[in-house]
């Protein structure tokens, strides 16, 4: 009884963050010496489980080479017979550099855990405060948006991805400019798409379409990041408002590295 | 711990397996992903402890194994250590009630303990307002950590009373109050 009490305290007081500081850092020296010795055994495993799985999926990637292969040839179809149009291109470019990045300074990483927790969406990268990365900066990489930093430790960092169920992000549903529908895109989970809530009109919407974040005053990620593609919508709220399905953009089954923009957002 | 197990040599033996299941957990246990889920050794250890030695020790073991897990999940502090401390007392509180426990009691328990454990924690989870906890496949979460649990339970039950100092009973007998497996 003693300690289902002592524990009851402990969750409480950690949630009302009087002595978050105290567990944030205990939790950071664990991870701390945990490191090195996740990275040693991801060193050992990796090839080995590659082998496995090429073994194991091999079938299934000479489809999916053959599928990309044949992607490729379209895309290059398209490009040779008719001019692309200011949005496509911008949103070939997005998929295939990372340039919404611009003049923000990055860090490069590589991911050292993925979910750690059951009940989380999150990825544990090999840079932390020493390396410039801090609590709340945007992580980037395999397409698009990935997620953002949740804890940030001397050598290493917990990034939760943009499909946890606590992510919200700001996002225009198009090229952000004044037309663009607006609205926060909930995470539902590891193998759900995000849910853009409350879109006020169907406007250009269409299938496909890429959504941004937003970038707006006071948001926790810089504006024109694709975030993901528009799968499916519904309406809502008595036929003025619609729940749109956002498939991510980045490959969030692909995250061996990533960038963190060193960025914070303004007060 | 029950009263008499308690020595200073039993108490860092505990605490170094802690320390080891919990590295295990943090290492090659993320690495094992079936179904989207990967195992989560750490709850056999108060099961364990609890068959061995009591209600008591079971929630003692369960609150530090838990405690330690919380360091290293993104997840509420405290919480592991909450439902580890609940399911070391329940296991021990089976062993006292069972009269005649057969050989896979350990591994059943081992089993269906965790399955219990990690629904648990889902929902008390919901319940701190980490509503994310109760949107995952928890039928493979459930199933994966009570299939593996059930599957380290025997060694783990080894370990523990070696860490203890228990010997193992030579052949299956009645449960003595406490637990004595």
């Amino acid at each position: 009884m003693v300690l289902v009490l002592v524990s009851l305290t402990i969750v409480t007081v950690d949630q009302t963050s009087q002595t978050h500081h105290l567990t944030a850092g205990a939790k950071s020296v664990a991870d701390d010496v945990l490191s090195p010795l996740r990275s040693a055994v991801d060193d050992v495993l990796h090839p080995v489980g590659d082998l496995f799985a090429g073994a194991v999926h091999y079938g299934a990637l000479q489809t999916e080479n053959q599928k990309l292969q044949a992607e490729i040839g379209q895309l290059r179809q398209r490009q040779d017979e008719q001019p692309f149009d200011e949005e496509q291109l911008r949103e070939l470019l997005a998929l295939q550099n990372l340039p919404f990045v611009g003049d923000v300074p990055t860090v490069g990483a590589q991911t050292t855990a993925v979910d750690v927790s059951n009940f989380d969406a999150d990825v544990t990268i090999d840079k932390g405060r020493d390396d410039g990365v801090a609590y709340g900066m945007p992580v980037v990489g395999a397409g698009g948006l990935v997620g953002q930093v949740v804890e940030a430790d001397h050598r290493s960092s917990i990034v939760q991805l943009i499909v946890d169920g606590q992510s919200k992000i700001g996002v225009t549903l198009g090229v952000p400019a004044a037309a663009s529908p607006t609205a926060v895109a909930q995470g539902q989970g590891q193998r759900s798409p995000l849910l853009a809530v409350f879109v006020a009109g169907s406007a250009g919407l269409r299938k496909g379409r890429l959504v941004y974040t937003d970038g707006l005053e006071g948001a926790a990620f810089p504006g024109g990041i694709p975030v993901g593609r528009v799968a499916s919508w519904r309406t809502v709220a008595g036929g003025t408002q619609l729940n749109v399905s956002v498939t991510p953009a980045a490959n969030l089954g692909q995250l061996r590295y990533l960038e963190v923009l060193q960025w914070e957002p303004t007060p | 711990m029950g009263a008499d197990a308690v020595t200073p040599g039993s108490v860092v033996r505990v605490a170094v397996l802690i320390g080891a299941v919990v590295v295990l957990q943090g290492t090659l246990g993320l690495e094992l992903r079936i179904a989207g889920a990967h195992p989560e050794v750490g709850w056999v250890l108060p099961i364990c402890a609890g068959l061995v030695a009591g209600p008591e020790a079971g929630a003692v073991v369960g609150f530090v194994t838990g405690l330690a897990t919380d360091l290293l999940v993104p997840t509420p502090f405290g919480l592991s250590a909450l439902v580890a401390c609940l399911l070391g007392f329940a296991a021990g509180r089976l062993a006292t009630t069972l009269s005649d426990p057969g050989p896979a009691v350990v591994p059943l328990a081992a089993a269906a303990g965790s399955a219990v454990a990690a629904m648990l924690y889902a929902v008390l989870g919901a319940v701190l307002g980490q509503d994310q906890m109760l949107r995952v496949d928890l039928g493979a979460v459930v199933g994966v950590v009570g299939v593996t649990n059930a599957v380290v339970a025997l060694p783990a039950n080894r370990a523990l009373r070696w860490a203890l100092g228990r010997a193992a009973p030579r052949r299956r007998r009645s449960a003595a109050p406490g637990g004595r497996w």
